[in-house]
């Protein structure tokens, strides 16, 4: 039993703003006063120090093949070391980490929830054995659906009732906690050596279009309700003038409504969001979206903020990591799976005096600050934008133009006319932000228990060395920075994981995965997934996906 | 049973049908994995029967005792026991390295110099019209490869072996060649000149020579035309390819063939790993600690270097004082130098069957047969991960079982 | 000047990264510099007598170190005289003064350097001035002189200084070099597979690649990556 005195609670999910409080924890989560019995409490005096729920990463690449092959691929990323071995796990990692690392670093910035944004369906053991190895940490995977020849097959039959089964059967089998689409159609493409270029463009043998696809699988993740709403890479991900994409795609989704949630979320949006016809003219579309998105009432994003140094480029979309390979000329990893789509990893630098580095910079910046903060979530998609660790960067810059002021001077003058960024005079509040990092992904999520602090929740909590009444984050910002960067305290499940920065206990977390296998009639797609499996698989239909008991602490929604 | 999964080599066939102690449906290489041989009876320190309390004890207090203790092997189990392999080394300070060490390492190396633009065994079957095997010889060492993914396999794109081209490159007419369209006898050690040939070729540049690594220009130019016209094309490459001359730079210069022809269409390239869990061995220390081979753990952190920390260097240099050998048999195939020191050195064995390292093992602890007595996760060739199953009942510890009381006997002796 | 004698023939191998800077410490202070011993974390003194003759930085490494890896590590000054064979990793990263090394050296023989000069009297293995795995440069700066042969993996990724060997070389000479010069007297392997730049000369025998081109005095290459490169005989 926890009982946190004095804090100055910010829980944006309550409505509850810079508020001295206590908070009661007992068996793993937050209850009301009466349900603790103080004298058996420990106490944490939070005085004049900022409480409110742990972090909530819904989009990183946390596990399974795709950062597993970057760790291998890297060794020079793996030379830096984070911890010796001895009462924690030996952590190595400079911007990539080991997977007990990644549970260590998230847990060091207050972040106690993650979600790994794109697991090939194939590969979801592997992704399960890596989630299994990050401690502390609650997490979830989404597998990719976007390029699933089944996909194409139903939306092609104009079949819902089979689609719908599909997706059910496919997150219960692999263990998945949502859906995940990847440069829908675009991936196919790659298999004969090309791309889609536009929503319309049609999939080889199929015939489907990227607008037929989202629109039929938005429909259907709709149908069965499942917590998080479906989560897009949009086609045309790094390629000037995508930004126009973007919308056509978010405006397929018009007219869609949740009551808990949006009906999409797109990702990683700064890699969509640009202007331009070339890499010559390319500027910024971010106002042009951002205009969209908080007009719209139906959509979330995420920033995919890129920050100044290493980052590792690892997507499912294949065939734009093959075009990042040409145009920088590292190295190059891809993986063409079944026929379930690929992926594709390329090690990058970004530089501050690079003109197009810095104009992606600048675009992350301006989604966060033009975008209303029930619409915009903080993350560096990483390791694509570079590390989750700069988080308390982002959310400082957010804060303080001064700060932004300042660093700009130090990137390529490129962003003073290819950006509004210079012009933007918006601060977020803390409070805002505190919404960005977890009660809004938590929300997206369909996390009920995650990201804010009332009777009920989860009792993952982070205190901080500031007090929100009393700090200016607008001129305090390297005060921000910091103490972000140092909790007081991480509790998860109402366990000190870690205290002053430092880790102080390793526990482990559990995995949620959705089941939908309720609302749908497996029949229906019986006699397909037969089919296919014997046809185009390589391995036996009954020996694809995951038992629940393979997984360490698996965590079932149900969903009815 | 059905739907039994291999557990011989790389293609992990998960298509067995075990009956009555028998298996159906796999190959000759396959079935002998599932048919009764030797066992160890009981565990032993130093030819004495004991419990597996005490073995496992014992050898715990070797690995703390040592300065530089050497766990090696991992190949033949499954990731649950590689990952308590790796936490043990990390707890021990001692070596982790594995049997792509000499093996299939040099395409690892070459991942990190190029990457690796690869493909799952379903790709190919599904769509590649052009399939190269490179010193490899999938008849005689994935003897189902050839049906189930690569050469005859049917799938969308490729509905008969006529809509494919194979093309064998060795330096000796194999049983593979037997069913090439194509066959190149290249001269030994000159993978990589011919690779750099075909590379200019590709690029449009012209060759002065008129023959490379003996084989004539011409011969080399109709090769780099079949490339550039496949609609998808794959590179498996084997051990003539890893484990000759140029080793990783021979795969490093064919993936930068590979990124040349994506340029123009799609090609793929992959190593023919062999024991089947060669690649879990490699992934699992990679999630956990970074690196897939060569893992030193000495200064309390993982380093990597695999001209000082792969098991045969690490013999050969006296580098080690204590070694765990976990399913393989390094006395038999290692070089005498290596083995001499193993000699030396305390040695730990943990295998379900008696080999040559079993004779120079100081304690022996018998396991069960994975994917027979004891289930787990195992990666296929391509990553594809599959789950053994557990068939028959034992009496045998598992390697799980035996590596998890292994760590904490560690544990209680380092804290 | 520090004389450093081995008190032992070591179990495992030693790793001592040592510098001409040590021998201006006191004598209490270079007796508690701390070596790794295989796991365990020891002083100095423990494994090595030790003599201090005055303040000049000059380390005399006197018996066999052939299993002492990381010696000179990144030294910027000074000079260090092996006398007998030195283990892996010697002269890493160093940017300025001299290693000598009277007999062989082991792999890694100043990987990375940017200065100075190291001179093998013996041989030398493997991996000689390159790069680190996943580094995308080997040696940028100062010389390498090997009197006998050296092994396979020489100079890769180097982009300044120079590597001589009076013998022979193994295979893979200059891969993906960019700048700098490397001369074999002897025979060796192939020779400058990827290379951007600068000149390999040979003396002897060696594998020319089908990617070079024939110039007027030598080759071009490697035409595979546009490569501008000179394969010279002398």
């Amino acid at each position: 039993m926890l009982w946190i005195k004095n804090g100055i609670v910010i829980d944006p999910k309550n409505g509850i703003e810079g508020e001295k409080m206590d908070i009661f924890v007992k068996e793993g989560k937050i209850v009301e006063e009466s349900e603790v019995k103080k004298e058996e409490c420990k106490v944490i005096d939070a005085s004049n120090k900022l409480v409110v729920a742990g972090g909530v990463e819904m989009h990183s690449h946390i596990a399974g093949s795709k950062i597993n092959t970057g760790r291998s691929m890297r060794p020079e990323e793996m030379r830096v070391v984070r911890n010796v071995a001895g009462k924690f796990r030996a952590v190595v990692g400079r911007v990539l980490l080991t997977a007990p690392g990644i549970g260590y670093e998230y847990a060091k910035m207050g972040y106690t929830t993650a979600v790994e944004a794109a697991s090939p369906p194939i590969g979801s053991p592997h992704t399960h054995e890596e989630l299994d190895a990050i401690p502390i940490l609650d997490k979830a995977a989404l597998p990719v659906f976007g390029n699933w020849h089944f996909v194409f097959k139903f939306v092609s039959e104009k079949d819902q009732e089979k689609l719908q089964a599909f997706i059910a059967w496919a997150i219960e089998r692999t263990k998945g906690y949502g859906v995940k689409i990847v440069n829908p159609g675009g991936v196919e493409k790659w298999m004969y050596g090309s791309n889609v270029r536009t929503l319309d463009d049609e999939v080889p043998i199929y015939g489907v279009t990227p607008r037929e696809i989202i629109t039929e699988v938005v429909k259907a993740n709709e149908a069965l309700n499942l917590p998080h709403c479906v989560h897009i890479h949009c086609n045309n991900l790094g390629v000037p003038g995508n930004y126009e994409t973007t919308i056509e795609t978010m405006k397929l989704v018009s007219g869609m409504k949740n009551e808990n949630r949006p009906v999409l979320h797109v990702t990683h949006v700064q890699f969509n969001a640009y202007a331009g016809s070339s890499w010559r003219d390319v500027s910024s579309g971010a106002e042009e979206i951002a205009k969209y998105v908080n007009k719209a009432d139906n959509i979330t994003i995420d920033m995919g903020q890129p920050i100044f140094g290493h980052a590792t480029a690892m997507t499912g979309d294949a065939p734009f990591q093959f075009t990042l390979h040409k145009l920088i000329g590292a190295r190059w990893s891809n993986k063409d799976t079944e026929i379930e789509g690929g992926a594709g990893i390329v090690p990058i630098v970004y530089l501050p005096k690079n003109p197009v580095h810095a104009l992606q910079w600048a675009i992350g910046l301006e989604l966060g600050l033009l975008i209303d903060s029930d619409k915009v979530v903080i993350s560096t998609d990483w390791p694509n934008g570079g590390p989750f660790t700069e988080y308390p960067y982002i959310m400082a810059m957010l804060m303080s133009k001064r700060m932004r002021e300042k660093e700009l001077e130090r990137v390529s003058p490129y962003v003073q006319k290819a950006s509004s960024l210079p012009a933007i005079d918006t601060e977020k509040t803390l409070y805002e932000v505190i919404k960005m990092s977890r009660s809004l992904p938590a929300k997206i999520l369909g996390m009920e228990n995650k990201g804010h602090l009332g009777v009920g929740a989860d009792a993952d909590i982070a205190i901080y060395n500031i007090n929100p009444n009393e700090v200016d984050p607008s001129a305090e910002y390297d005060l921000v920075n910091k103490a972000f960067r140092k909790p007081a305290y991480t509790i998860k499940d109402g366990e000190i994981v870690v205290k002053d920065g430092e880790l102080v206990a390793e526990t482990w977390g559990r995995t949620f995965w959705v089941d939908a296998t309720k609302k749908v009639s497996m029949e229906a797609i019986e006699a397909d997934l037969d089919e296919y499996f014997q046809n185009y698989y390589t391995v036996e239909r009954i020996n694809f996906g995951v038992d629940e008991r393979w997984v360490k602490k698996p965590a079932r929604l149900e969903v009815s | 049973m059905e739907n039994v999964v291999c557990t011989f080599c790389g293609s992990v066939c998960d298509d067995g049908v075990f009956e009555d102690g028998d298996v159906r449906k796999l190959c000759a290489l396959g079935k002998s994995k599932f048919s009764k041989k030797e066992r160890i009876k009981a565990p032993m320190i130093d030819g004495k029967e004991v419990s597996y309390e005490e073995a496992i004890e014992k050898a715990a207090e070797i690995l703390v005792e040592a300065k530089r203790p050497l766990l090696y092997g991992w190949a033949s189990t499954v990731n649950e026991a590689i990952r308590l392999g790796v936490l043990i080394a990390e707890k021990v300070g001692g070596i982790y390295d594995q049997c792509a060490s000499v093996c299939h390492a040099p395409g690892t190396l070459a991942l990190i110099e190029e990457g690796v633009p690869g493909g799952t065994l379903g790709s190919v079957k599904n769509r590649a019209d052009v399939v190269i095997f490179w010193g490899a010889n999938p008849v005689e060492a994935h003897p189902r490869h050839p049906t189930r993914y690569s050469v005859m396999a049917k799938g969308l794109l490729i509905k008969d072996r006529k809509n494919r081209k194979v093309v064998v490159i060795d330096v000796r007419e194999t049983k593979t060649a037997k069913l090439a369209d194509i066959f190149v006898q290249i001269k030994p050690g000159y993978d990589y000149a011919i690779i750099s040939a075909l590379r200019a070729i590709v690029k449009g540049e012209k060759i002065e020579a008129d023959e490379v690594g003996g084989v004539p220009v011409e011969k080399l130019y109709e090769l780099a035309e079949l490339m550039m016209n496949a609609k998808y094309g794959v590179i498996f490459y084997g051990l003539g390819v890893t484990q000759s001359r140029g080793r990783d730079r021979n795969v490093e210069n064919a993936i930068k063939l590979v990124q040349q022809l994506n340029r123009k269409t799609r090609w793929v390239i992959w190593p023919m790993r062999g024991h089947y869990n060669v690649v879990g061995a490699g992934e699992v220390p990679a999630w956990e600690v970074g690196y897939q081979f060569a893992i030193d753990f000495s200064r309390g952190y993982p380093r990597f270097s695999p001209a000082e920390f792969t098991a045969v260097e690490a013999l050969v240099r006296r580098d080690c004082d204590a070694a765990l050998i976990i399913a393989s048999d390094p006395a038999a195939h290692f070089p005498r130098k290596a083995v001499e020191h193993l000699k030396k050195i305390p040695v730990i064995q943990i295998d379900p069957h008696p080999n040559l390292t079993t004779l120079l093992s100081n304690v022996v602890i018998p396991s069960a047969i994975a994917g027979l007595e004891a289930e787990g996760s195992v990666y296929r060739m391509d990553g594809i991960v599959l789950r053994v199953k557990k068939l028959v009942e034992t009496e045998y510890w598992s390697d799980v079982q035996i590596l998890e009381k292994m760590y904490e006997e560690v544990v209680k002796k380092v804290g | 000047m520090l004389i450093l004698k081995p008190k032992k023939d070591f179990e495992v191998s030693v790793e001592a990264e040592i510098t001409p800077d040590l021998a201006e410490k006191s004598e209490e202070e270079i007796k508690n510099f701390e070596v790794w011993y295989g796991k365990y974390k020891v002083k100095l003194g423990e494994l090595f007598e030790i003599k201090k003759e005055g303040d000049e930085k000059k380390l005399i490494l006197d018996g066999d170190f052939s299993r002492v890896k990381w010696i000179g590590r990144g030294m910027t000054e000074g000079e260090i005289v092996v006398k007998g064979n030195v283990g892996a990793h010697c002269g890493a990263f160093m940017s300025g003064g001299k290693i000598v090394v009277e007999g062989n050296a082991d792999d890694w023989l100043g990987a990375e350097m940017s200065g100075g000069e190291i001179v093998v009297k013996g041989n030398a293995r493997n991996l000689v001035g390159c790069a680190y795995y996943g580094d995308l440069e080997g040696m940028k700066g100062g010389k390498i002189l090997i009197e006998g042969n050296a092994g396979n993996y020489i100079g890769e990724k180097m982009v300044g200084g120079e590597i001589e060997i009076k013998g022979n070389a193994g295979d893979f000479i200059g891969t993906e070099m960019k700048n700098g010069t490397i001369i074999v007297h002897g025979d060796c392997g192939f020779v400058g597979g990827d290379m951007k730049g600068g000149t390999i000369k040979i003396g002897g025998k060696f594998d020319l690649l089908p990617s070079f081109k024939k110039a007027e005095d030598g080759w071009i290459g490697d035409v595979n990556v546009g490569g501008e490169g000179k394969i010279v005989k002398i």
